[in-house]
């Protein structure tokens, strides 16, 4: 065999092992995190681990979360670390991965403008400042200080970075970003190549995020009353395009929770958010007021699936429900029939944010046997009028304003036979033939148009009662209540509502 | 005077060398200063320490084995193509031959962007071809064959092969260039086909360039690092080679780390490049 012969049959033959050599590595590699897991939780049977979008900057600290979660769960984490916006441009392009965690929220924001981002979970914040050598041997403690002609001055570029944007921002409001930028020597791709050039010697000073410093040792970071303002976030977004959102966010409650991710963040430098507790299955709670039964509880499944967690919900007349939480009992958030409902548990529910609307109408079976039209049909005797009791529901309290305002409240309550503590027993009375009328929500009688006609109230505005939204003070799972309340406001949610009869409060 | 002459020629020759000598100081000085300087920066135990860690070894056996396959395939097509261009006119030849050099020029970044949307967009000119289609082929690779390419080592070494062959193409054509393709005339003459003066007369002469251009396509893998990362990811234990490890371990500030790797990535250069240049001087001989 001819040496040519020879090389080229070799080349092949060695091609053919280097490729099963690496193969080989990385079937080993693989199965490294799953040999190393001592948990016997049925998760870490699961063929496919999570693949996660990690900004360079963040691996100090992911590095050891995701080390720990392997260990409690045995599901394989795999990162992909890189510049932040490369990591974006490559989820959008390939349409996989199922976590994106950049080095700030602007990149969470692009990412959900493009509708990459399904959830994002608050983590961190960073604070601006300069960063100097030990010891701040020039003395550099104020904006002015920078400017001297003997501080060689490193940024991070403000079209690039999102310290840049921010430090440009802040300092043009305050007229003195041309000083400050002509006075800088050079502008960088990122914020660790700044802290890079103070540490090498090669600046005397940067402007940074604190977070950043933690494996400087030999740097100091100094905060100036400039950048007082200029704070960043650090957030985690499940993205659209995870296979498997419940795996997903369950690292990413992980990541997210005060005894654990969080803990780890905090070591490194940053200032974290008050996340919620570590827990396998959360299990939330919520009482809501029974008219919005139809209207979210579609969305709440949905939830409970997307999340793997539980929901556990008390639906009741809004009267019993305040009296309960008056009595001791806590929900983590709290969905009311009215703002009046609302303000009653003030104390606890500090931050309700209104949601919906649902109108009072006066109804009837179908064909409207009794020829009513107007509220002051109901007067008419003989007539078995049933409405909400005003103790127990928002239902009945607003009806007895209404009854007020039409000036007309003793008449009509002589009619009244019962008073039940939600709307939907007045239905059910209606429908067996016991009521010949009943003063109702428009949405409790959505889905039975064929059985019953809504007249509506005409000329009293406090027939409209306003559904307010609130998570607990005490909340043991804020984020997680939190999260619950951007599922319910979605598009797909709001459909819900409007087809139950529900209008949408403006501005949500 | 003859004598004067002499003296007077040798010192001139002194000059020469010292210039030559001078000039060429700078550069030599330069490199053995910026090695110095990151010596000087890590500490033997910190060398030691880096190489230790279990993400970097993966990364060494991975960016080894990716930068031997991508030189290995750029010799395969390089060989051919250099000769091609180096022996025949045929229209298009001109396209072509600036067609090999845009891996060259292309910025490192844009080429892994490229590579990533020509896996993930639908694939050019398919929507004319076949109307209302959007065939990918790395959901063609993944769905038919069960193959994965980005975010896995094929893309490492794609990324690595797709620039290292463009500067083997380059290295095979001038060494073909240089060889007299009169032996081949006189070869076929004799009876043999143009294959068989390839294989049995081009190809012994080209042994030295050969070996030049797997030594830089080799080379070129290991430096690569744009297309990688924006391709093939830097995802620890998968896609880490070590240009990227330098990279991550930058962007959280272990400069020591970052240091100690490229020292690393400096010996292995020497000791690969001084094997396969021994390798290629018992061959040629």
């Amino acid at each position: 065999m001819s040496k040519t012969a020879f090389a080229m049959l070799g080349s092949v033959a060695l091609v053919a092992v280097l490729v099963w050599l690496m193969v080989a590595d990385g079937a080993s590699n693989r199965n490294a995190p799953a040999s190393a897991s001592t948990s016997a939780d049925p998760a870490s049977s699961a063929s496919d681990g999570l693949h996660i979008y990690c900004a360079a900057s963040n691996q100090a600290v992911l590095e050891p979360i995701r080390h720990a979660y392997e260990q409690l769960t045995g599901i394989a984490i795999s990162v992909q670390y890189g510049p932040s916006q490369t990591l974006l441009a490559q989820s959008e392009l390939t349409g996989r991965g199922d976590l994106y965690l950049p080095a700030d929220e602007s990149y969470l924001a692009t990412a959900s403008e493009r509708g990459l981002v399904a959830e994002i979970l608050p983590l961190a914040t960073m604070q601006a400042g300069l960063v100097v050598k030990r010891g701040n041997p020039k003395g550099i403690d104020d904006l002015q200080a920078l400017l001297a002609d003997d501080v060689r001055l490193v940024q991070a570029n403000p079209d690039a970075a999102a310290v840049g944007k921010i430090t440009r921002e802040l300092l043009t409001q305050a007229g003195t970003w041309e000083a400050v930028a002509a006075a800088t020597t050079a502008f960088r791709g990122t914020v660790t190549e700044v802290t890079n050039d103070v540490q090498v010697g090669a600046a005397d000073a940067g402007i940074v995020y604190d977070a950043v410093l933690h494996p400087y040792p030999d740097l100091e970071f100094v905060e100036i009353e400039a950048l007082r303002e200029a704070t960043s976030k650090v957030s985690l977004g499940v993205l659209q395009s995870s296979q498997e959102p419940a795996k997903s966010l369950h690292f990413a409650r992980f990541v997210a929770a005060r005894d654990q991710g969080l803990k780890v963040y905090a070591e490194h430098g940053f200032r974290v958010a008050a996340g919620d507790p570590w827990a396998e299955v959360p299990e939330l709670s919520i009482f809501a007021g029974s008219m919005l039964r139809p209207a979210i509880e579609e969305t709440i499944v949905a939830f409970e699936e997307r999340e793997g967690v539980l929901v556990s919900r008390v639906y009741n007349g809004c009267g019993i429900l305040v009296a309960q939480m008056q009595a001791g009992q806590q929900p983590d958030a709290y969905f009311a029939c009215d703002v009046e409902f609302m303000n009653q548990v003030q104390d606890i529910f500090p931050d309700p944010v209104d949601v919906s609307q649902n109108e009072l109408v006066i109804l009837v079976p179908k064909g409207n046997p009794r020829k009513i039209a107007t509220l002051a049909d109901l007067r008419q005797p003989d007539l078995r009028v049933g409405i909400g009791h005003e103790k127990q529901c928002a239902m009945g309290w607003i009806t007895q304003n209404v009854f007020r305002e039409s000036g007309m409240q003793r008449e009509l309550m002589s009619n009244v036979t019962v008073q039940t503590p939600t709307g939907d027993m007045l239905v059910n009375q209606l429908r067996t033939g016991s009521l010949d009328a009943a003063v109702v929500y428009l949405s409790n009688a959505a889905g039975s148009a064929e059985h019953f006609d809504a007249v509506q109230i005409q000329g009293i505005p406090c027939s409209t009662a306003t559904q307010p939204w609130a998570v607990a003070k005490g909340s043991h799972y804020p984020q997680l209540a939190s999260r619950l309340f951007e599922m319910l406001i979605s598009s797909d949610s709001q459909a819900i509502f409007t087809a139950e009869g529900f209008r949408w409060k403006k501005g949500l | 005077m003859t004598l004067q002459r002499t003296r007077f020629r040798r010192l001139r020759d002194v000059v020469f060398y010292f210039v030559v000598a001078g000039l060429s100081a700078n550069f030599i000085l330069l490199i053995v200063l910026l090695l110095v300087a990151d010596l000087m920066f890590t500490s033997p135990a910190e060398f030691v320490a880096a190489l230790k860690k279990p993400e970097i070894q993966s990364a060494f056996r991975l960016t080894m084995t990716s930068c031997s396959i991508a030189a290995v395939l750029s010799l395969w097509i390089a060989t051919p193509l250099g000769y091609a261009l180096a022996r025949y006119r045929f229209p298009g030849r001109a396209v072509i031959d600036t067609i090999v050099d845009i891996p060259i020029v292309l910025p490192p970044l844009v080429l892994g962007l490229s590579l990533l949307i020509l896996f993930h967009q639908p694939f050019p000119f398919s929507q004319w071809l076949f109307p209302g289609s959007a065939w990918r082929l790395e959901n063609w690779l993944q769905e038919s064959l069960g193959f994965q390419v980005t975010f896995r080592w094929p893309a490492v070494i794609l990324a690595q092969f797709a620039v290292a062959c463009a500067f083997a193409v380059r290295t095979m054509r001038v060494t073909f260039d240089q060889i007299d393709p009169r032996a081949e005339d006189v070869a076929r003459t004799l009876g043999c086909t143009r294959g068989q003066a390839f294989v049995y007369v081009a190809l012994p002469q080209a042994w030295r360039g050969m070996i030049a251009a797997g030594t830089i396509a080799w080379a070129r893998a290991l430096g690569e690092f744009g297309p990688i990362l924006v391709f093939a990811g830097s995802t620890r234990f998968r896609t880490e080679v070590l240009s990227t490890t330098v990279f991550l371990e930058l962007s959280v500030g272990q400069l020591d780390a970052a240091v100690a790797v490229s020292l690393l990535m400096v010996a292995m250069a020497i000791i690969v490049l001084v094997t396969l240049r021994w390798i290629g001087a018992g061959l040629s001989t």
